[in-house]
């Protein structure tokens, strides 16, 4: 096969620099590029996209000697992913920005920069695989992240490249050292990377216009309407949440539900969390869109352990998924990911779940 | 192989030039201020090189010439030198800087610098062509004035600024003035007693001399507060003379002396060729003034492309143009220039700057022109986000 050239999505961490090292290992020609995704005075600490970590990039692609480009994607970042994210925690639900980014960014604009620029793949460091042109779980369960990927379309799929979804973490970071990559080592980026300090309480006020309703104080009502305390606006609360209630009472409460339209928070008791049915909307599927009614595991959220369930495809657009079990605190506005095995069949946004 | 038609960020060194440095590197280390043969050798070829970069200036007096380090520390040398210096003797009474709003970075981020510690400072605009606006530029130079800085040709658009027109006004008003000519040296004649200016700035590695050198050619009697103290260059410039870099500085001014005229036709002739062929692309421009600019330089719009995006697509095939000064950060944000010039936004980002120089052939033009429709196309297809 002839030399291909492959665009890698550097974000300046361990593992997109060692899918770099891959890429040019077996030959090809890598042309790496970090997206450059918040603007100058808005830069997070520790941020991806930030100036020290776009520094690791380019520090990685010149011990690699490849090329290095950095994009500036703000805009649209913005747009596509921030304000979604924003609006999301405005209106009670509690966002997926991984999904938005790694549709709309790294395989929606960039890869359409990457055809222009000649490339015939990109390659990301996500813990993933592609097989056949369908998404894969990653080989080591512990790092899978298929759960962010699921949006991606067919054409999309044909061009990805996953050089380390088949390692494990520890296998990449020898190789980092091996290369004597200084990423070798770095911290393991967590939570969203553009909200600095993990604060999104502070990120979503600071981003919100002041009079916005998600912001505004109201009640937290337990199940029967009661109201047993106040809440500070609605962005500060994610399903299943227990802290920062400010709850007193003999038994520990969370949260179940959050009702935009009288601007409440509902709590209960932890087998109140229990959901046996959600409701997903936007729904997008990996090959032929199975009709009907079928059988499949579900993933409600990164790191959950997908559960069986039969999938109901609604003539509105939506799927009813009914688990075998009961499932903790599905929580509207995440997404829901089948598989078969380890492939991904399709996924969706969480709209409500039922007991 | 290289097509390299970005000669405004830098340019080969030539090989005469390489082989004339070398031996200063090797047997020739000696301090051009040492007492002993050593080091007088190494002072003769420094001075040999100043009566050089002189010659090319239109200076008749070399000791006019201080060597700095390159073409943004003889802007600062001149500016800030010369602002204070103005500053101290008057009492503070000489306190205001007037410039444009068009000037490289190193003026530019200066002139704030100024202002944040006190100076009185004012840029000047310009037209959609490019030009400073020398009327409005000569209506801000009063007898507070201490320095009057405009450059000689811009290094964006390549388009010649009025000069002599303002220098004579600042000097009419007891002001310095000033030009940045890094770009116009061995691009145009430079006459700097003709162009009536007290201080001209330029760099040896947009001459086809290495990294790391650079001239200020100073008017006799003109008095700096000097940046680096040290008694190197008549107290001027402290630091030990970078003999070698200096040499080949030296010899390069020589061979631009030489050849000006040949390289000017050139450069002339490649640049119509690039400018007739770009412009074929459908919802193209040539920015700034189409007559009163640089034989080497052309800058472009393409609607509906990053400029930046386009400079990657050339790169990977083997072309190096640039989207505008420091890109390498990846910003598309649209440049000083363009935004003084009044070109919109969307428009400015989709530029690209194309020059040539030393070296470069009609095949360069023609890889270019071959690539440059197709990358176009590509990256409108992108285009933004739905």
């Amino acid at each position: 096969m002839s030399r291909r050239r492959v665009l890698v999505a550097m974000s300046g961490g361990v593992d997109s620099s060692v899918a770099a090292a891959f890429v040019r290992e077996r030959g090809d020609e890598a042309v790496g590029v970090t997206m450059k995704i918040l603007a100058r005075t808005e830069t997070g600490f520790g941020c991806c996209g930030s100036p020290a970590d776009i520094d690791d990039a380019k520090r990685v692609a010149e011990r690699l000697g490849i090329v290095h480009y950095v994009s500036d994607m703000a805009e649209i970042f913005a747009s596509k992913v921030i304000r979604p994210y924003l609006d999301a925690y405005l209106g009670g639900t509690t966002p997926n920005p991984c999904v938005e980014c790694n549709r709309s960014l790294k395989f929606g604009h960039l890869l359409a920069l990457s055809e222009a620029w000649g490339c015939d793949a990109v390659a990301t460091g996500h813990y993933a695989r592609v097989e056949n042109g369908r998404l894969m779980k990653a080989l080591d369960p512990a790092k899978d992240q298929s759960y962010f990927l699921y949006s991606l379309d067919a054409k999309a799929l044909s061009r990805a490249e996953f050089p380390v979804g088949s390692m494990s973490k520890d296998a990449v970071r020898a190789k980092a050292r091996e290369l004597g990559l200084k990423t070798a080592d770095k911290a393991e980026s967590m939570e969203t990377c553009f909200v600095p300090n993990r604060d999104v309480r502070g990120f979503v006020a600071a981003h919100a216009d002041a009079t916005d309703p998600g912001i505004a104080a109201g009640p937290i009502r337990d199940r029967s309407g009661r109201e047993v305390g106040r809440h500070t606006g609605l962005a500060s609360y994610t399903v299943g949440q227990r802290s920062g209630l400010g709850l007193n009472g003999p038994e520990p409460r969370y949260v179940l539900r959050i009702d935009a339209a009288s601007n409440s928070v509902i709590v209960g008791g932890v087998d109140d969390l229990q959901m046996k049915t959600i409701t997903v909307g936007a729904l997008t599927f990996n090959g032929e869109r199975n009709g009907g009614t079928f059988r499949a595991h579900v993933r409600i959220r990164h790191r959950h352990t997908p559960a069986e369930a039969t999938i109901e495809l609604n003539k509105d657009g939506t799927a009813t998924m009914i688990f075998d079990v009961p499932q903790r605190a599905p929580a509207p506005g995440q997404s829901a990911v089948i598989y078969s095995g380890d492939m991904v069949v399709g996924g969706g946004t969480i709209l409500r779940g039922e007991p | 192989m290289t097509v390299y038609l970005d000669h405004n960020a830098t340019t080969p060194v030539r090989p005469e030039v390489v082989d004339a440095m070398l031996p200063w590197l090797r047997d020739g280390y000696g301090n051009p201020n040492s007492v002993y043969s050593l080091g007088q050798r190494a002072r003769a070829a420094v001075e040999l090189a100043r009566e050089r970069v002189a010659k090319l200036l239109g200076a008749s007096d070399a000791s006019e010439v201080v060597f700095t380090s390159g073409g943004s520390e003889s802007d600062v040398l001149a500016i800030a030198g010369g602002a204070w210096q103005a500053h101290d003797e008057t009492k503070g009474k000489r306190r205001k800087v007037v410039t444009t709003k068009i000037e490289h970075d190193a003026v530019r981020l200066l002139a704030g610098q100024l202002r944040r510690r006190g100076l009185d400072v004012l840029e000047a605009g310009c037209g959609a062509d490019g030009v400073v606006d020398a009327a409005a530029l000569k209506a801000m130079i009063d007898d507070a004035t201490s320095v009057v800085s405009v450059m000689h040709a811009n290094n964006e658009t390549g388009v010649l600024q009025p000069v002599a027109d303002i220098a004579a006004a600042a000097r009419a008003a007891g002001a310095l003035a000033h030009t940045d000519a890094v770009q116009s040296l061995a691009k145009v004649p430079i006459d700097a007693k003709a162009l009536g200016v007290d201080l001209l700035a330029v760099s040896g590695h947009k001459v086809n001399a290495p990294k790391g050198v650079g001239a200020l050619w100073v008017r006799r009697g003109v008095r700096l507060s000097p940046l680096i103290t040290g008694h190197q260059e008549k107290n001027r410039r402290g630091g030990t003379e970078n003999t070698a870099s200096i040499v080949g500085f030296g010899l390069a001014c020589e061979l631009a002396a030489r050849e000006l005229a040949e390289a000017h036709q050139h450069a002339i002739a490649l640049r119509r060729k690039l400018e007739a062929g770009a412009l074929l692309i459908k919802g193209s421009r040539l920015n700034g003034h189409p007559d009163l600019r640089l034989p080497n330089t052309a800058h472009f719009s393409f609607d509906g492309v990053d400029g930046h995006h386009l400079v990657v697509a050339l790169d990977l095939e083997g072309i190096c143009v640039s989207s505008g000064p420091a890109c390498s950060s990846g910003a598309s944000t649209p440049s000083h220039v363009l935004t003084a010039m009044g070109v919109a936004p969307e428009v400015a980002t989709g530029s690209i700057r194309v020059s040539v120089g030393w070296g470069s052939t009609d095949a360069d033009a023609d890889r270019f022109l071959a690539v440059l429709p197709k990358a176009v196309e590509k990256l409108r297809a992108v285009g933004a986000p739905a």
